[in-house]
């Protein structure tokens, strides 16, 4: 339902033509639905154009006494438009509907897939409802109104030519009388429909904030009624009613005015072509079928200018839809494959040497190095359009995240990140798995600089389990698959024993075959990690990465989890931004990360033996929080201290 | 606006009558709009009249005004006569000119009648539904689905609205302009209107028929753009697990699946408008045929004269297009009643009852009940189900929280924790037994005056798409009771301020699906921000901190108690070092209290607190083995235990 975003930029003062060129570039790679839209509409400007010319010849036949073969053949030909003009409208329908289906499928084919190589800092600052609708409303509305621009700009245009032509042809002098009407047409067309795109954009906006409010209303109906604030959002509510109203009723008076204005108009030209045209045929220089012709005309010309202010106004409100999906088809991919890379795969599968991984390196990760790494994150160009409002940063240079940072890891070794909030663990980890690349420094993989690596080799390689771990709405057994595709369901099963999962899977309605929900909704936060966990197991990966959840989860589940979680730190290089005291315990090395360095390195006992350590004093803080607050308990009288406040730590 | 009555769905018959009612105070202007509609209609005609009476009374050499049709004879008379209209055919095209402004006129107060008519229904509509919504009980967002409840609210009123501001107009303008043609027609010639409204049933009969068969398309298209959406929202949320597996390509397999899908059915649907507009456009084309032959041949018989002729080609065309989209709108209008309907049982759904303002102290005298700093709670003998036929998820709940005492609630997930506190805020009623704030059973108190003497935090709090400062604002119910001072003072005490203020636009900075997203922790700090600016006297945390690290959480429930004193406090915990803080604790298994006491009494019995703390203590023989260096944790077996009593 963000519909809404478009409605933030002003509307754009003039058409960007190079940008729509691109746009009708796709088009003309549809060639059979787009001839199929012009001659469509370029036979029935023929038609119409043609149609009145035969009605007056008609009126004039019959004037001249009995029926006439004269006459049979003009209503055969008559009859022969329609049926033409029946075959037509079908054929610009048709080849509409493929032309604007055509359209959307392959504008969603490319955004999407552009989605899937886009860097995940792409990801970072674009909420995901904001580039959902890129690939649905954004390419609905471009692809949807394609058509009707290519149609009117054929239909219209021709039938203005053609009437005005026939016209002339009638007679010169009445013509160019009737033809009077137009500058007045296209001036007063050209002034409404501005205005009511304007209007008619207003009225979107308003409605979609009234939709978001609505939804919020009802996902925050518990919170709203506690906070007793039904009144106040009454108010609100009924202030974006009024503004709804306000909007519809004056696009609606716009509309009022400028449908019957243009109907006058065209109606001003009849009444011209019957005074003159009168006038005409009373000096016999005219037949009183062509001054009907004329009528015809006068009024035939409303429709074609109309149609074309409309499309005129149609491409200046979708202008900015068609930017943002331009911005993210061209947004560039950072992180891909080098030439080099890409070389080296295809030399491998056209000469597969054995033992060898797709890009023709070593097939599985020992160890890993970092030499002298600095990261820190991109500051967004100035004139990134391609990104919400909201979430631009500070324009300041950002800070360093990790900062000159060196680090080997050894074949097989486990390692647990920890350290304060922001200190840098979540972007180190992110580093190794290349979701970004560092600006200065490198990363050897086996002595291999990670960039001279193919990037879906990389992929298989590494196993990454989230702290918020995220189902698809599908079985569970289609969840855990997705670590490896091609597994056995006896594997799949298997994972979920190894994790530990199973236990609670067996007594869910259909076991494997319960459906998770949105993002895994159906089930608990542990049950979801447990899954999340399967699946990692189930990948096998020679490289885990695992941000442990801080979550509270109760005691069974929590055991569950641990068991995992040491079965996945196995057999291969783990790194762990850990939480939990049990896999701090448990791993090779601690790294405590802060301020983007390694502050202190080694296995638990060493760290620990460290006085006045910084792990040792998070250690104590944190996790052996409880401990303190049970001594102080145990040797605490019933009645708390007389400030109200009771110290749960004793002060240092 | 408050429904006491449950209604059942309405019958067919009273559909029509709830969107009667909707019109409510709009029907003069309504009424207007028809008649201005009519009044376009009649003027409508002045061009093909002009033309008709000009062709027989002037440009006919052998005219004689006698033979003239009925309307040709008026309209030559109202512009002159014959011999005048002769010498001034400029008074013809002024007639033309005249009789389209009037139309224009008519046409505007049409179009801006209905439209303001309609759109204040429409609102109204829209603030009784929202209104209503806010006072329904919470067991009915239990049963609905929000999805639904969120299409009724939007689409469904467009639905009615469409219908209101543009079917109904559309409807009669095809009706007026065929009635008002249809005695001009009847007075030029019976047997041509006859042969000019031939197809007319069949014309509307085939629009109604043809879009009740192929409605199914237009259903299904709409899935397949709900799948569409709804595979690429799940691939965009899971981008991160996507490329951790490396499962771009698959992805991109099942997005075209249901791309392709799409495709095809918007394909479809273009054919079925592509055939319905083809046929439809012939048929109507066929009947104009049938106007000029038969015309032509009384023409050539000179039965009909050419003015006539002309006028009924100009008359025909006018009318018979509109036709075609009545037919269209004839399909539709089942879709209004049912929109309607569904809008109904919304509506009929019963409020929260509450005592009547009379029965209870007027609003002033419970506030003063209110201003007790710290009121004390009883639960006596609470029940409570979900639904009739659920097991209870309370069964016979009674403690007492003292004057400024905090008690916390443990138990595992779906002992009835969290009903507890719903009830306590009378979002739910208890099936049995009492709550009791000072004295007061709460359901004698309307539910809002219960509210404002609760402040609570939920374990997921909801956070409203808005900025940060009226986030925190809200507490006070609206956001412009609250001033920034205090503002940032709560988001101080709630240990959030320097996080907001890192943010680059600080407490201005948006929330949610335009705005920033927030983390679990930064969310459930801004929810005790709002907490403490509501400053009431009951203090509800249920599981407020969980995602916050306990040393921020020690720090800010520190912070609150300088700040607003000692509260009656309910704190729902997994944690030991939140519940350890408590003064007494209530064990809750499967809706029932199966133990009370302080924490070092519960150490010191047999249950779940006891064995949560003893998890913990293998955890702090962990932690000491690690301090003495590298000791078995196994050696220390009674270290977490030898703290008990």
């Amino acid at each position: 339902m963000s519909l809404a975003d478009d409605l933030d930029d002003p509307l754009p003062p003039r058409l960007d033509w190079a940008l729509w060129r691109r746009f009708l570039d796709r088009a003309v790679a549809l060639p059979g639905p787009l001839a199929g839209v012009l001659a469509g509409g370029l036979g029935l400007a023929l038609i119409e154009s043609l149609r009145p010319l035969i009605v007056a010849a008609m009126i004039d036949e019959a004037a001249r006494e009995g029926w006439s073969d004269r006459l049979s053949m003009l209503l055969g030909g008559w009859i022969l438009l329609a049926l033409g003009f029946a075959v037509m409208v079908w054929l610009f329908i048709e080849a509409a509907g493929r032309l604007g289906s055509g359209l959307a499928f392959r504008l969603r084919e490319d955004a999407f897939a552009k989605l899937q190589e886009l860097p995940f800092a792409y990801f970072d600052r674009r909420p995901v409802g904001w580039l959902l609708s890129r690939i649905t409303s954004d390419c609905a509305r471009v692809s949807g109104m394609a058509p009707w621009v290519i149609l009117d700009l054929g239909w219209a245009t021709l039938l203005m030519a053609t009437s005005a032509a026939a016209m002339l042809w009638l007679d010169a002098g009445l013509a160019l009388w009737v033809l009077v009407i137009v500058p007045p047409l296209a001036v007063t067309s050209r002034f409404f429909t501005r205005r009511m795109v304007e209007t008619s954009r207003r009225i979107r906006r308003t409605n979609s904030m009234m939709t978001a409010f609505l939804n919020e209303a009802i996902a925050g109906v518990r919170t709203t009624k506690s906070l007793v604030r039904e009144d106040a959002a009454g108010r609100e509510f009924g202030d974006l009613a009024s503004t709804m109203e306000r909007w519809s009723v004056r696009n609606a008076r716009q509309g009022a005015i400028y449908a019957p204005l243009l109907s006058t108009i065209g109606a001003a030209g009849a009444a011209i072509a019957l005074w003159q045209g009168g006038v005409a045929v009373g000096e016999e220089a005219l037949s009183i079928g062509e001054l009907v012709a004329f009528c015809q005309y006068a009024l035939l010309f409303v429709f074609p200018i109309q149609d074309l202010a409309q499309r005129f106004a149609d491409l200046l409100g979708g202008q900015s839809a068609a930017e943002r999906i331009e911005a993210l088809l061209r947004a560039p991919v950072e992180i891909a494959d080098s030439p080099a890379v890409r070389a080296r795969i295809e030399t491998q599968a056209a000469r597969p040497q054995a033992g060898r991984a797709a890009d023709g390196g070593l097939p599985r990760i020992a160890r890993i190095d970092l030499e002298r790494v600095s990261f820190r994150y991109e500051r967004p160009a100035q004139d990134d359009a391609d990104a919400p409002p909201g979430s631009r940063p500070p324009r300041a240079d950002p800070p360093w995240i990790v900062r000159d940072l060196s680090l080997a890891i050894e074949p097989g070794q486990s390692i647990a990140l920890v350290g304060p909030t922001g200190g840098g663990k979540t972007t180190l980890a992110s580093l190794i798995a290349r979701f970004y690349e560092p600006q200065q420094g490198r990363i050897l993989l086996d002595g291999v600089d990670v960039r001279e690596r193919s990037l879906a080799w990389l992929c298989s390689q590494l196993g990454v389990v989230q702290q918020t771990p995220w189902l698809f709405n599908d079985s569970i057994w289609a969840n855990v698959r997705f670590g490896k595709l091609a597994a056995s369901d006896a594997e799949v099963a298997m994972a979920l024993v190894t994790s530990g999962a199973e236990r609670f899977v067996a007594t869910l309605p259909g076991g494997g075959e319960f459906v998770v929900g949105e993002g895994g909704e159906r089930l608990s936060l542990g049950q979801r990690q447990l899954v999340s966990l399967s699946r990692a197991i189930l990948a096998d990966p020679a490289v885990l990465i695992l941000d442990e959840a801080t979550s509270s989860v109760d005691t069974e589940t929590e055991r569950a989890i641990q068991g995992a979680i040491d079965r996945l730190l196995r057999g291969r290089i783990s790194i762990v931004i850990a939480h939990r005291l049990s896999t701090v315990r448990r791993v090779d090395r601690i790294l405590f990360v802060e301020a983007g360095r390694i502050v202190e390195d080694g296995p638990h006992d060493a760290l620990m033996a460290i006085t006045d350590g910084r792990y040792r004093r998070l250690y104590l803080r944190q996790f052996a929080e409880e401990r303190s607050i049970s001594a102080l308990a145990a040797s605490d009288s019933e009645e708390p201290a007389g400030d109200g406040v009771r110290r749960t730590i004793p002060p240092a | 606006m408050p429904d006491p009555v449950p209604t059942l769905p309405p019958p067919p018959t009273s559909r029509v009558r709830l969107l009667w009612n909707l019109l409510e105070g709009e029907r003069p202007r309504y009424a207007a709009a028809i008649g201005c509609t009519l009044g376009a209609a009649i003027f409508g005609y002045g061009t093909p009249l002009a033309v008709q009476a000009v062709l027989d009374g002037v440009l006919d050499p052998a005219g004689d005004p006698s033979r003239l049709a009925g309307s040709a004879r008026i309209t030559l008379e109202l512009l002159g006569g014959r011999e005048f209209l002769a010498g001034h055919l400029w008074v013809a095209g002024v007639f033309v000119a005249v009789t389209a402004v009037l139309a224009g006129l008519c046409l505007f107060g049409r179009g801006f009648l209905a439209a303001s008519a309609s759109q204040r229904s429409i609102r109204r509509l829209r603030e009784r539904l929202h209104q209503h919504l806010l006072r329904l009980p919470s067991a009915f967002f239990r049963r609905s689905e929000s999805g639904d409840l969120l299409q009724r609210l939007t689409s469904d009123v467009e639905t009615v609205q469409n219908f209101l501001g543009n079917q109904v107009v559309e409807m009669g303008r095809s009706i007026a302009l065929f009635l008002a043609a249809l005695p001009l027609m009847l007075a030029t010639d019976l047997r041509l209107t006859g042969l000019s409204v031939v197809l007319l049933p069949p014309i509307l009969a085939f629009a109604v028929l043809y879009f009740r068969r192929v409605r199914r398309t237009f259903l299904l298209k709409d899935e397949a753009e709900g799948r569409l959406t709804a595979r690429a929202q799940e691939n965009l949320t899971g981008i991160r697990v996507v490329r951790a597996f490396d499962r771009g390509e698959f992805e991109r397999e099942r997005f075209r699946a249901a791309n392709e899908a799409h495709r095809r059915l918007d394909r479809r649907l273009f054919g079925h408008f592509a055939v319905f507009w083809s046929v439809s456009d012939l048929a109507c084309l066929v009947q104009m045929a049938i106007v000029l032959a038969a015309g032509l041949h009384g023409v050539t018989n000179r039965t009909l004269s050419v003015g006539d002729f002309a006028f009924f080609l100009v008359a025909v065309n006018l009318w018979l297009w509109p036709m075609r989209m009545l037919g269209r709108i004839l399909a539709d209008l089942g879709k209004a009643t049912v929109a309607m309907d569904r809008l109904q049982e919304i509506l009929s759904e019963r409020e929260d009852p509450d005592p009547s303002p009379t029965a209870v102290a007027p609003r002033g005298s419970s506030r003063a009940t209110a201003s007790s700093p710290s009121p004390r709670l009883e639960f006596e003998q609470v029940c409570f189900r979900h639904a009739p036929d659920a097991r209870p998820a309370l069964d016979g709940v009674s403690f007492v929280v003292e004057p400024g005492e905090t008690v916390a609630l443990v138990g595992a997930s779906g002992s009835g924790k969290s009903t507890l506190i719903d009830l306590l805020l009378r979002l739910d009623d208890p099936t049995a037994g009492r709550i009791l704030i000072d004295g007061t059973d709460i359901a004698a108190l309307p539910r809002r005056e219960v509210r404002r003497k609760v402040a609570s935090v939920l374990q997921q709090p909801f956070l409203y798409s808005r900025s940060i400062r009226d986030n925190v604002a809200i507490g006070r119910g609206a956001v412009e009771h609250a001033a920034d001072a205090e503002v940032l003072a709560a988001a101080s005490i709630a240990a959030i301020h320097e996080t907001v203020e890192s943010f680059s636009e600080g407490y201005a900075t948006a929330i949610g699906e335009r705005g920033i997203t927030l983390s679990g922790g930064q969310r459930q700090r801004l929810a005790i921000a709002r907490a403490v600016l509501r400053d009431a006297p009951v203090l509800v945390l249920d599981d407020a901190l969980s995602a916050v690290d306990t040393e921020t959480e020690r720090r800010i429930l520190e912070a609150m108690r300088m700040r607003i004193g000692r509260r009656t406090t309910i704190v729902v915990a997994h944690r030991l070092s939140t519940l350890e803080v408590a003064d007494r604790i209530v064990v809750l298994e499967r809706g029932r209290v199966v133990d009370v006491g302080t924490p070092r009494e519960l150490r010191g019995r047999a249950g779940l607190y006891r064995r949560l703390w003893e998890i913990q203590g293998e955890v702090e023989r962990e932690a000491l083995a690690g301090l003495a260096g590298g000791a078995d944790p196994s050696s220390a077996p009674e270290a977490g235990t030898g703290a008990g009593p």
